[in-house]
């Protein structure tokens, strides 16, 4: 992985249309800007890991539910 | 086209009908082709069951049927990949995760598959709307089941 050291109000671009602002950094956290084309998908990490887990969670173990019913 | 299901045995699909999930679904990145079966004794769900592996196959439902002013806008980064051009090519699923009960059961609000019923794209989509949870408990807003 590229680590790239970065203060705020500095930029990374990545690509010819992706460009990152380190927008503030303050203590723990840092605010990101981030220009991109609106086809481009942005996503938190942690949610994306939440849908993932959600998922596998919701894979079929049992129809037994479905047949009770009848 | 015959394949294997986790719970009909093999099934004769037409692969015309299979939706095309082109990166996947989250956690299942590499599961590129789906399709619905019915599900006979229910019909407001159905079985999203894996092409290429048996055992894989999801309960979907329709989000409006779960909860009645369910809205959100579907993204340019959507339209793009789907190829969407009106929006009566669209289909909106819920995955739907299993519980003792249906009432017990969830539904992922925030993470719908918008299907282009036209070209049979499909994507699960992220949702920035706060109000919408991973864990909708289907009971929270109906007494069935």
């Amino acid at each position: 992985m590229l680590v790239l050291s970065r203060k705020a109000g500095e930029t990374i671009y990545i690509g010819e249309d992706i460009e990152i602002v380190i927008s503030e950094v303050k203590g723990e956290q840092v605010k990101i800007g981030i220009h991109a084309p609106r086809n481009i998908d942005i996503i938190r990490g942690e949610l994306l890991q939440d849908v993932s887990a959600s998922n596998t969670e919701a894979v079929i173990t049992s129809l037994d539910l479905f047949k009770k019913k009848k | 086209m015959n394949i294997q299901t986790a719970y009909f045995g093999e099934v004769k699909i037409d692969s015309t009908n299979i939706l095309k999930f082109q990166y996947g679904l989250p956690g299942f990145e590499n599961e590129k082709e789906f399709i619905l079966l019915p599900l006979e004794e229910n019909s407001t769900f159905q079985v999203l069951q894996s092409v290429q592996t048996a055992e894989l196959a999801f309960i979907i439902t329709n989000p409006y049927d779960i909860t009645a002013n369910y809205s959100f806008d579907i993204e340019e980064a959507t339209i793009k990949a789907l190829q969407l051009e009106d929006e009566k090519e669209v289909v909106v699923f819920t995955i739907v995760s299993l519980k003792e009960t249906i009432a017990k059961s969830t539904v992922n609000l925030k993470a719908p598959i918008v299907l282009n019923t036209t070209n049979k794209k499909a994507k699960q989509v992220i949702l920035n709307n706060e109000d919408y949870s991973i864990r909708h408990l289907i009971s929270s807003e109906s007494k069935e089941g």
